[in-house]
């Protein structure tokens, strides 16, 4: 009798998960990304079954947009190509020829990996004076403001949530980010964290306001915080349609980020990285690639509100495929551009900082405005 | 906790780790002496030592490798041990130069450590100061040991066979004794212009005896007793500061010279000129009136010189401690009859 039932209710069971796998696959394969290119291989694939419930997630478009390209996996190609490449390009202007040796037929261009692989299997250090709970915890909390816009930010086809208010969004997200470094700073207990805390939240006050009024202007000027919105009016690119806020937005994606004129927070001569000074093994690796995942989000919102978005090159045999990868390309190309900036300049004092943020800065951030509501008219 | 760390060093997992370590090795440098240059030369243009992954990085929390670039004091030695226990397993060592070998220029000296005895080294590099080949080379060894995981040299001496005649006929006895030094005078009367013996007059009309002892130097000796007088006198005279206190030690006429070097900013004919006060003492009995309260700035000297020779200023309150000597200092290492760690020759 007993065996009736066991049986009874594994047949119960079945039903359920072959139901549940069953739904998946319909809401999957309902809203998949069509590339011709794999065509042949996504089709022998969906015969096999389990592998094809797999295929169909990967290829499912929200999943695509914030796991793939350009969420995680892009971000993670981003992250070993520019630490690499800031440090290639700060040697070639010191005439110096940068990391190398570590794999000499592509130019050492590895070598971030190997330090994250160091950095990986490093002792992590939790001193004694450290809040335990909150210093463990906060660098992977930061993550969440990090992944977070992925969902919002479109390309193509290819999103993860729609939504006509996206471009707001991903600001608000954004400016969480500082949070968790001036907390980081609270639970590391030490001095030159204290002081690099306090140097974030007044840097902080300083870009932030200039920045989202800047991205406002461009809302103006596109009459609406719909990204799709945004790319669709850009025949002429948003740089020439409001080249104040462009300005703006270029400066405060170098003081958010901490790039060398503004590098004040981290500061690695005077304070020993600031907030992050305690911090060692995975957790240091964690922290020190939170500002380049920083710089990844606000380029990928100035690539869609300045240059265009994913409008490019469009390739057939790539299909969906094409517009995340011309944001991603886009992108890259950006900030490639923009780190030259560590190499050339040197750094201001807080004060200077803080003065040119809250009187000239803030004065084209205004400007920029009042020029995007004019535009935001004529458009 | 023993197993994960055994995991760690051999298990499966321990090459894609070794591979990691090998090739990012960043160095945080203590530099404490002239080697400094040589790293900075190592990593510039020249020589990039980023080439072969090592990137010179100001914290010890977020690095595995640190050069020590010159000699390591007694005061030294506790910030290299907290800088060291710092960095997070796995932690290398490497001593750059002579000093940190065997202590160079300043070999057998008190106020040395071997950085050795401090944390465990991994290569020592010499040269004094080495090159920047001898650096990178070293990094280069410190690589190879962490992939094969056998510490090398990296260089092999040839060895040259020294002759009988080539033997120091006498190896230096032990224990050494104190040479009997020509006696020092302070006061040996030279030419000079006519505005310093004038003012040299001028000064023993105070009622002190004055010796012309070169152009704008005069010396002027007192006895123990009237130091704190005279002192007083040439303050009201115009001499308003005291720029260096000094001690020679004068063991074979068992006296200590104690100098005080007088001067003035405020009265214009007294600036350019030196005015040595100076008074002996017997070594049994090093003990003298401070002149800090005439001449503040002649408390921190007189501090130091009760550090290194003993001489105890009476109405300072530092006598008696450490001020500048780090605390486990021997006592009185500048006394002639100071004795030094004994060497050993072999032959």
């Amino acid at each position: 009798m007993e065996a009736l039932v066991i049986s009874h209710q594994k047949q119960i069971g079945d039903k359920m998960l072959e139901g549940l796998i069953s739904g998946l696959f319909k809401i999957f394969t309902s809203n998949m990304m069509n590339i011709p290119l794999i065509e042949p291989l996504v089709d022998y694939l969906m015969q096999i079954p389990l592998v094809n419930l797999l295929v169909a997630l990967i290829l499912w478009r929200p999943f695509f947009a914030v796991i793939i390209l350009p969420g995680l996996v892009g971000l993670l190609i981003y992250l070993l190509w520019i630490v690499y490449w800031e440090r290639k390009l700060t040697a070639r202007v010191q005439w110096r020829v940068g990391p190398i040796e570590v794999a000499r037929p592509i130019r050492g261009a590895i070598q971030a990996l190997a330090d994250g692989i160091r950095y990986f299997f490093q002792e992590a250090i939790i001193h004694r004076e450290a809040h335990k709970i909150y210093y463990i915890q906060l660098p992977i909390l930061a993550f969440i403001p990090i992944l977070l816009p992925l969902l919002f930010i479109p390309a193509g086809n290819v999103v993860g949530i729609k939504t006509p208010y996206g471009i707001q969004l991903i600001v608000a997200f954004i400016a969480l980010i500082p949070l968790f470094i001036v907390a980081m700073g609270w639970a590391s207990h030490s001095r030159f964290a204290y002081i690099g805390s306090l140097r974030e939240a007044f840097m902080y006050f300083a870009y932030e306001i200039p920045f989202i009024i800047a991205v406002v202007a461009m809302i103006y000027v596109y009459g609406s915080g719909d990204p799709y919105v945004a790319v669709e009016k850009q025949n002429i690119p948003g740089a020439v349609l409001n080249p104040l806020a462009f300005i703006v937005y270029i400066i405060a994606m170098i003081m958010a980020t901490s790039r060398l004129p503004f590098e004040i927070p981290e500061a690695d001569q005077e304070i020993a990285f600031g907030p992050f000074v305690e911090y060692s093994g995975i957790l240091f690796g964690l922290v020190m690639t939170l500002l380049y995942e920083k710089l990844y989000l606000m380029a990928l919102l100035f690539v869609i509100l300045f240059l265009g978005g994913w409008e490019g090159f469009y390739v057939g045999i790539l299909g969906d495929f094409c517009a995340p990868l011309v944001l991603f390309i886009k992108t890259v190309v950006v900030i490639s551009v923009l780190v030259i900036v560590r190499s050339v300049y040197a750094r201001y004092r807080l004060d200077q900082a803080i003065r040119l943020g809250w009187t000239s800065y803030l004065t084209l951030s205004i400007a920029a405005l009042i020029l995007g509501m004019f535009v935001g008219v004529l458009v | 906790m023993e197993e994960n760390i055994k995991f760690l060093r051999s298990g499966i997992l321990a090459p894609i780790k070794k591979w990691g370590t090998h090739w990012s090795l960043w160095p945080v440098h203590l530099v404490t002496a002239c080697c400094g240059a040589e790293l900075a030369h190592a990593f510039a243009s020249g020589y990039d030592g980023e080439r072969i992954g090592a990137l010179n990085y100001g914290i010890a929390r977020q690095t595995n490798l640190i050069i020590v670039e010159g000699a390591i004091t007694r005061k030294m030695a506790r910030v290299l041990r907290i800088t060291w226990e710092q960095m997070p397993d796995p932690k290398f060592v490497i001593i750059m130069g002579t000093c940190g070998l065997n202590g160079g220029v300043f070999w057998n000296s008190y106020h040395l450590v071997k950085p050795f005895e401090v944390v465990p080294v991994n290569y020592f590099i010499p040269g004094c100061p080495s090159t920047p080949e001898a650096l990178l080379r070293g990094i280069r060894q410190l690589q190879n040991e962490i992939r094969t995981g056998e510490p090398r040299s990296s260089i092999e001496f040839e060895k040259v066979d020294l002759g009988k005649g080539k033997m120091m006929p006498v190896t230096p006895k032990s224990p050494k004794k104190i040479s009997l030094a020509p006696s020092i005078v302070v006061n040996v009367p030279r030419k000079a212009d006519e505005e310093t013996k004038k003012l040299a007059d001028e000064i023993s009309k105070l009622g002190l005896a004055t010796t012309v002892t070169g152009k704008n130097r005069i010396a002027l000796r007192v006895e123990k007793d009237e130091l704190v007088d005279a002192a007083k006198k040439l303050q009201n005279f115009g001499f308003d500061h005291v720029k260096n206190v000094n001690v020679i030690d004068v063991p074979n006429e068992d006296k200590f010279i104690v100098e005080y070097h007088l001067g003035s900013y405020s009265k214009r004919e007294l600036m350019p000129v030196v005015l040595n006060l100076f008074t002996e003492l017997p070594r049994s009995e090093p003990k003298l009136k401070s002149l800090a309260k005439i001449f503040p700035s002649a408390d921190y000297m007189e501090r130091e010189m009760h550090d290194f020779f003993g001489v105890v200023f009476e109405g300072n309150e530092w006598m008696g401690r450490k001020f500048l000597l780090a605390p486990d200092t021997p006592e009185y290492p500048l006394k002639k009859d100071f004795k030094l760690e004994e060497e050993k020759y072999l032959r």
